[in-house]
């Protein structure tokens, strides 16, 4: 058995726990608990007897990220807390947990294997990811405790994430400046020492997060509000094992981080600040449930400050002080849940009588609390005795020990009064009505275990030193033989005197308790945690909201404006960041400035023309200028794309310009101004960048590759078509991609939403008003015309790979000649393109993904392949293209079949969905393969 | 020197439509740029080198580069395919003119964030293309979302 595989036997119980609960109800707990046993045996086999027992398993290679395992003294001690508390509270769940709860179970299953993760885990990333998985656990498990608890969960899961972030702060620096991430390494590393400044920074954020995850001051408020949670969670999560996450980051950072002075500044203020504060609020609350959970906040903060100590001594009081107090408040906390289930309340107003009730439970309870105390012989008192004394020997001198310790026994003088007020508010008295104990006998037997393990622990505490004393010489990186042995009796010293001062003032308090709570029935504080959780979190909402509206607009021009200004800046930045000789393009061909003449005119009518066809036929004319700068580049395939597109562009415009107002809405003149100013900073920008960055470029390396192999690669010599279809078939099969979505796009938005109408198709009367007779020279050119374009389009697709041609132009060219025959018709519904053009668009693809399965015969996708047929030149890469072709063929269609619909004042398609309300809808996903069709036929048969 | 002045000019155009508030001058204002941005990667293969790259053995020291010449062949079939898609998009919906019919069942969210709008150049906010659609479509649809809650 390994250590990954006691992990794995952890994670395969977290599996199998709900199915188990699914088909066992409530004995689920007997399983886990001794599936847990079962692993708190193993564990204990595999400790080894001196040193570390290292395992580690390769997970991201390339992070060099390993499932690194190590089980030291340290992971041992809180491995074995995490197996064995768990393996009780289990055996309490049994009984608590009576209906068939597979979730809890998983969740809990889940939890210990987070557990053991993080305290095995020797990568740090493997730690930080330990550490979130307990996290999410604890808010799950509060989350499904009952419909109210989302809010608490909620908070508890904003502050610990939160922590959870700082620890990932911390774990990405250390990453990054000692380039590796075993934690062993990391923590040996000289950069503790050598540089204080980033080692104090570390050691801020791991002890952010220690803190957030101990519920130290100023987070402390999350453990309270987790009380919603059944109590085996209580007991388990928030009181003996996550909340001991952050103790135990701290105790494996200690030695690294105690060369800074930020380390115990932080531990030991805050530490003894929480203590004192926990210890009050206990004393204030009457809900059992919360004054066990913040004596859990004082308890925590006890062992924040001892660790804040950093010596050897203070450790070993450490490690103590975890076990007893994993025993006596999981004790705790069980004893709650068993009163809450037996009395039905957990106020201690209410209760009363208990000691009679039930007497063997209230004696359990009593030596549970006992220990919280610090009474001797329990264990609880030796730990505390440890602290106190750890803390008197502080290295920081005699005074300020002295006075932390004064502060630790402030704290321990509210810890006996909240004890003593949980045993006489509760035992004494009438005895109370209880329900019966039948089917609880389990959870007492658990309460039971607790205590008398840490009575027995108290008075054989030599018997924990091969569990503690590691723990504390591994955290502190001394030999165990220096340590000193653990024992009950230390004579007369002044730990022993604090200690008697505590209980004395405990006593007091409790004498005098009719004052102490006159005292303490008031706020403490100007407000309480949970409200600042809740203020910050809306706080946050508020400023994202307000960040929110800097964009929450459908004004266009609010969203182009920004990007404009940063490109333009980011442009004349680059512009003048560039050194060497900026490309005017030697002597410019006169045919150059024609062209841009032709493109300036042309686009300055764009921008003046108040009437949309103008507008359009200005962009036409910059469009075929754009074609002819192609051709004079050098670039017939390109100019001829060009020319193709926009000629079926202006096609397009025009029926959609049917349903639009003929003239535009006028801008205002600010509107214009502003334009003007950025329209004018765009272009300016755009020539000074186009000249400092391109322009007289020598041929790239990737270029003269393309030039000089071409032929010999692939066998074509029309260069472009082989980049194409060849060598970036890949990009260009995803740019098909793209056009068929934008085909299903526009199918899809032409059947979800309605078309708006427009001015209907009447011409003004005269010889040209008869549609028949208007198109009849468009006719009669189209008769001879479109089986000789379709012709032409085949040869171009054929001829492509070595000359001008190829598929995306001969599809234009076929698309060109179905777009004259469209509008040649007479009329709309004559139109007919009756072509299933997704089903094109669609087998398009399918046949350049089957090419390109093809080349996977030659050893990868889309390589093509080549035969000599007869002494004909054949490759694969003509069916890429064939599939090119279909596909752009295929959206080229839809466009002009979506767009060419009848415009409103016969609306087809609110027509068919209205419907005779006694019709019978179409199908729209029968339509959607030749929606055309069935529209224009729909139409017809209307009545008008 | 030609060529920047040529992508200047279009972008310039392109920024000054986009900037705009009807529907189809964004649409010219996007093919505009579309056509600079083209002329731009034309410029990074360099223009000094005119010749077509066709044929046996072209000789690089005058033929021009074919790598942006393929990229801008197909940027050209798919700015395209956008622009007739936002075609789609200026010619469907809800006529801005037309009351928020109550019960309409589609196209509530175009509109949606119209109250949102900061008070731009003009006084009506969104895109206004449909501006002019005659009441009589209007109140067509009208008639048929009737018929259909019928």
């Amino acid at each position: 058995m390994t250590l990954m595989m006691l992990l794995a036997a952890a994670a395969t119980l977290a599996a199998l726990a709900p199915a188990v609960a699914r088909s066992w109800g409530g004995r689920a707990g007997w399983f886990v608990a001794a599936a847990l046993t079962l692993l708190t045996a193993v564990l204990v086999t595999l400790r080894p007897t001196g040193g570390a027992l290292t395992e580690s398993v390769a997970w991201i290679p390339a992070a060099d990220i390993s499932l690194r395992l190590q089980l030291d003294g340290l992971s041992f001690l809180f491995a074995l807390v995490v197996l064995g508390v768990g393996a009780l509270v289990m055996l309490y769940s049994a009984a608590y947990v009576k209906e068939k709860a597979p979730g809890f179970y998983l969740l809990m299953a889940f939890f210990a294997f987070a557990m053991l993760a993080l305290v095995l885990a020797d990568d740090i990333v493997v730690m930080f990811v330990a550490w979130e998985l307990t996290t999410l656990c604890s808010y799950l498990l509060i989350l499904r405790s009952s419909p109210d608890a989302a809010a608490p969960a909620g908070r508890t899961l904003l502050v610990t994430a939160g922590g959870g972030l700082a620890l990932l702060g911390a774990v990405t620096a250390l990453v990054v400046r000692t380039g590796t991430t075993e934690l062993t390494a990391v923590l040996n590393d000289p950069v503790w020492r050598e540089d204080p400044l980033f080692a104090g920074i570390v050691a801020a954020l791991v002890a952010l997060a220690a803190m957030t995850k101990s519920a130290q001051f100023p987070f402390h408020a999350w453990l309270p509000d987790a009380m919603v949670a059944p109590a085996p969670v209580s007991a388990y999560l928030h009181a003996a094992a996550m909340v001991k996450a952050g103790i135990y980051l701290l105790m494996r950072f200690s030695e690294a981080a105690s060369a800074t002075w930020v380390w115990p500044t932080i531990l030991v203020t805050v530490g003894l600040g929480t203590a004192i504060m926990g210890a009050v609020f206990a004393l204030q609350r009457t809900d059992l449930k919360e004054l066990f959970a913040y004596s859990t906040v004082s308890q925590l903060g006890l062992l924040v400050a001892v660790i804040g100590v950093g010596t050897p001594e203070a450790l070993t009081a450490a490690a103590l002080h975890v076990v007893a107090h994993a025993l006596f408040k999981s004790s705790g906390f069980m004893y709650v849940g068993l009163v809450e289930k037996r009395a039905g309340t957990r106020d201690i107003r209410e209760l009363h009588g208990l000691a009679r009730a039930m007497p063997w439970t209230s004696a359990m309870a009593v030596l549970g609390v006992a220990g919280m105390a610090g009474l001797p012989p329990l264990l609880g008192f030796a730990s505390k005795e440890l602290v106190l004394d750890a803390m008197a020997h502080s290295p920081a001198g005699t005074a300020v020990g002295l006075g932390i310790a004064l502060a630790a026994t402030a704290a321990s003088v509210g810890t006996v009064a909240y004890s003593a007020r949980v045993v006489v508010r509760t035992l004494p008295g009438q005895p109370m009505e209880l329900k019966p104990a039948r089917g609880t006998v389990s959870m007492a037997v658990a309460v039971g275990a607790t205590a008398v393990a840490g009575a027995v622990g108290g008075l054989l505490v030599g018997l924990l030193d091969p569990v503690v004393l590691p723990a504390a010489a591994d955290a502190t990186g001394t030999a165990v033989g220096e340590l000193y042995p653990l024992s009950l009796w230390h004579g007369v010293n002044l730990a022993l005197l604090l200690s008697a001062v505590a209980v004395g003032g405990g006593a007091i308090a409790v004498w005098q308790r009719v004052r102490v709570d006159a005292a303490l029935d008031r706020r403490l504080f100007p407000f309480t945690g949970v409200a600042a959780v809740t203020r910050a979190q809306s706080a946050t909402i508020a400023a994202g909201r307000r960040v929110g509206d800097l964009t929450r607009t459908d004004h266009p021009s609010s969203h182009l404006a920004v990007p404009l200004v940063v490109i333009a800046g980011g442009g004349l930045l680059a512009a003048a960041l560039t050194t060497g000789e900026w490309g005017l393009g030697g002597g410019a061909p006169v045919a150059d400035v024609g062209l841009t003449v032709l493109i300036v005119v042309g686009v300055v009518a764009a921008v003046a023309s108040r009437t949309r066809l103008g507008a359009v036929i200005a962009a036409g004319i910059v469009g075929f200028t754009v074609a002819l700068w192609f051709y004079s580049l050098g670039a017939a395939d390109v100019a001829l794309t060009q020319l193709l597109v926009e000629i079926l562009t202006v096609v397009v415009m025009v029926l959609v310009l049917r349903r639009l107002p003929a003239t535009f809405r006028r801008r205002g003149a600010g509107g214009r101004l502003r334009g003007g100013i950025v329209a004018v900073a765009a272009g300016a920008v755009a020539t000074v960048g186009t000249l400092a960055l391109t322009g007289d470029r020598a041929l790239s390396s990737a270029g003269e590759f393309f030039l000089r192999l071409a032929e010999d690669e692939t066998g074509g010599t029309n260069v472009v078509n082989t980049i194409l279809v060849d060598f970036r078939a890949l990009d260009t099969l995803g740019e098909l991609v793209v056009l068929g979505i934008a085909a299903l796009a526009m199918t899809a938005l032409l059947t979800a939403r309605t078309p708006v109408g427009g001015t209907p198709d009447a011409a003004p009367p005269g010889p040209l008003s008869d549609p028949a007779l208007n198109t009849v020279f468009l006719r009669s050119l189209a008769r001879p015309l479109v089986p000789l374009m379709l012709l032409g389009s085949l040869y171009a697709l054929l001829r492509g790979h070595n000359a001008p041609g190829g598929g995306f132009i001969a599809a234009l060219l076929g698309a060109s000649a179905l777009a004259l025959l469209y509008l040649a018709a007479v009329s709309d519904r004559a139109a007919p393109l009756r072509l299933p053009y997704l089903a094109i668009t669609g087998v398009g693809i399918l046949v350049a993904v089957g090419s390109g399965v093809l080349g996977l015969a030659d050893g990868s996708f889309l390589r093509p392949l080549h035969a000599d047929l007869l002494g004909v030149h054949l490759t694969t890469a003509l069916v890429f293209d064939l599939g090119v072709y279909l596909a752009v063929f295929g959206v080229i269609l839809a466009a002009v079949n979506l767009l060419g619909m009848p415009p409103l004042d016969d609306p087809p398609r609110s027509r068919d969905r209205a419907g005779a309300p006694t019709a019978p809808r179409p199908t729209t996903a029968a339509s959607a393969s030749v929606p055309a069709e069935d529209d224009h036929s729909a139409t017809e048969e209307a009545p008008r | 020197m030609m060529l920047a002045l040529s992508v200047g000019a279009l972008v310039a155009g392109a920024a000054y439509l986009m900037l705009d508030r009807t529907f189809l001058r964004v649409i010219i204002g996007f093919v505009l740029f579309g056509h600079a941005v083209n002329l731009l990667l034309f410029s990074s293969g360099g223009i000094l080198r005119r010749t077509e790259p066709l044929g046996s053995g072209p000789d690089p020291a005058v033929t021009a580069d074919a790598l942006p010449q393929a990229f801008v062949l197909t940027a050209i079939v798919i700015a395209f395919a956008i622009t007739v898609y936002m075609l789609v998009l200026a010619v469907t919906g809800r006529a801005d003119e037309d009351a928020p019919a109550a019960g309409s069942d589609e196209d509530a969210a175009p509109d949606a964030a119209d109250e949102d709008a900061p008070s731009g150049t003009d006084d009506r906010a969104g895109m206004d293309d449909r501006a002019g659609t005659d009441d009589r479509s209007g109140a067509a649809r009208r008639t048929t979302d009737e018929e259909s809650r019928a």
